[in-house]
């Protein structure tokens, strides 16, 4: 599903934010991409998505390689991918109905197939009371959850989760990684990095850990050891 | 395809509402600049309706001060009428002008009661071929007339028509000047005012951009916005130019030209009322068109 061939990628010259990182995940996996703060994490989510491109090497998603894809391909790309990110990145002047409809809108669907899905994304994440809400009206915690409602409505191919539960508390993280494996089960395919070992520990899947740009760990937690490792970060 | 289209649209006015003081500033300053030049585009018509029949009634009249007998009159018609520039030559009386003049008059006609019938002198009033309208013609049959020495007070509106034209000149470049000025200040200010927009939705507009959104998809409410902005500045323009028509320019304007023989003022036809909005809509589009180009630019670095 994806493939990573020597990438590295340097924001300024003599400065790679990651260093010839090869990698390969398989369709229905769920990988944990953790390294502390820093380590390229993001930078290499952001390869991923094509806000970015690698100075070096190739990427692979779905058998194609992205690096060649011009500015007119990327959206078409974004369409089978679920993003969330940090700060949640939600469009702040339209409704929760409104923010998680956007991406069906824009892939074409009719209108009472966008409010079907648009209801039952936010039902799945105990939001469908907070429709004509708008997104600061909400707790952080509930922002995050909009967030991932609009990642999971288009049934992406992967999903592409920065630091999910970084802000949020206890609950509300498990309630979250609930929906990640309920996605998983699905057949969506998910990278996601935290530093959370905590939550490696509760959901224990493959964990590849990056340090210093460099993929430094790339392992299956067969032993509650390898959990603790990367928990180290 | 239309429900599409009803969605950019629903979306560009519900960003104008979101910011209704920037797009006032817009519809105002494509408005006002719309509105001047219809203001110099409806005098410029009425003066070039004036010369044009100026130009349909090029005429030369020469007076004369004795009037020879009918039979010599009708020799010197014939020879001017032998001229190739020359259509038709009319003998007219001392009592035949007395009589138009009076008609002119109208209702003042009791100023020359009491004057002699024979107070106007006889005249010929030649009137130009159609082929040989054209200030040249008419210096060419002056010239002849002059050397024929039958003809000596010739009367011809050549100076006035050349002072006209040159006015006319005069009105049409600084008119296309100011306007231009204006409507390249409008287009700066719209390309502004969606840009100032566009910096007050970055995050918006790159959240967009990663959910799939293609440039276009994010591009059409704002160039939709900016065209109704402009649509919006052309009926305001037409609106307050046919006010001001209205109320100030058919009086002002009526009275100067009324003096050089034309009854009546006219507003923009309704194809040039159609292309002020048409204009508004294209300043509109262009302005966030330039906004647009150097600021989305989001699908990777």
């Amino acid at each position: 599903m994806i493939q990573l061939f020597n990438v590295s990628k340097a924001y300024q010259r003599d400065q790679n934010a990651l260093s010839d990182v090869t990698l390969k995940v398989e369709k229905g996996e769920f990988v944990y991409l953790t390294g502390p703060s820093g380590a390229g994490k993001s930078t290499l989510l952001k390869l991923l998505y094509c806000a970015e491109r690698p100075t070096r090497g190739q990427i692979l998603v779905n058998g194609r390689n992205i690096t060649r894809f011009g500015p007119a391909r990327i959206p078409y790309l974004r369409r089978n991918l679920g993003i969330i990110f940090q700060d949640f990145k939600l469009l702040k002047r339209r409704t929760i109905f409104e923010n998680v409809a956007f991406p069906l809108e824009i892939q074409g669907y009719k209108r009472f197939e966008i409010s079907k899905k648009v209801y039952q994304a936010l039902k799945n994440v105990g939001l469908e009371h907070r429709l004509s809400h708008h997104p600061l009206q909400l707790s952080g915690g509930e922002q995050q959850r909009v967030a991932v409602a609009r990642a999971l409505v288009v049934d992406p191919l992967i999903l592409l989760a920065d630091e999910p539960t970084g802000n949020l508390d206890p609950e509300v993280t498990l309630d979250i990684m609930e929906l990640f494996k309920n996605a998983n089960a699905r057949g969506t395919t998910i990278i996601m990095a935290t530093h959370d070992r905590g939550l490696i520990r509760q959901f224990p899947r493959r964990i590849v850990s990056l340090d210093a740009g460099s993929l430094a760990m790339d392992d299956l937690p067969l032993f509650k050891g390898t959990a603790d490792m990367a928990g180290q970060f | 395809m239309i429900l599409r289209a009803g969605y950019f649209l629903k979306r560009a006015l519900r960003n104008m509402r979101q910011s209704p003081v920037l797009s006032l500033a817009s519809i105002g300053t494509v408005a006002v600049a719309l509105a001047l030049l219809a203001f110099f585009a409806i005098a410029v018509l009425n003066v070039q309706q004036l010369t044009a029949s100026w130009n349909e009634n090029l005429a030369i009249v020469a007076y004369l001060d004795d009037v020879p007998e009918e039979k010599i009159i009708k020799g010197w018609i014939k020879d001017v009428e032998s001229y190739p520039e020359v259509a038709k030559v009319n003998f007219i009386s001392r009592k035949a002008a007395f009589a138009r003049f009076a008609e002119r008059l109208g209702d003042d006609a009791d100023l020359i009661e009491g004057l002699g019938a024979d107070v106007l002198p006889a005249s010929l009033e030649i009137s130009l071929a159609d082929d040989w309208h054209s200030e040249s013609a008419l210096a060419t049959v002056v010239e002849r007339l002059r050397k024929d020495h039958r003809f000596d007070d010739l009367q011809y509106g050549q100076g006035w028509l050349e002072k006209l034209e040159a006015f006319l000149l005069l009105l049409r470049v600084s008119g296309s000047a100011l306007g231009g000025f204006l409507v390249f200040a409008a287009l700066v200010i719209v390309a502004n005012t969606i840009k100032l927009t566009l910096y007050a939705r970055q995050d918006e507009l790159e959240a967009m951009a990663m959910v799939g959104g293609t440039s276009l998809f994010i591009k059409l409410p704002y160039l939709v916005e900016g065209a109704l902005q402009g649509l919006l500045g052309g009926v305001t323009a037409l609106g307050l130019s046919f006010l001001v028509f209205q109320v100030i320019l058919q009086k002002s304007l009526g009275s100067l030209l009324l003096i050089t023989g034309i009854d009546t003022i006219h507003f923009l036809p309704p194809v040039w009322q159609g292309l002020l909005v048409a204009g508004g809509g294209l300043i509109g589009l262009l302005g966030s068109l330039f906004a647009l180009r150097k600021f989305v630019r989001f699908g990777s670095s």
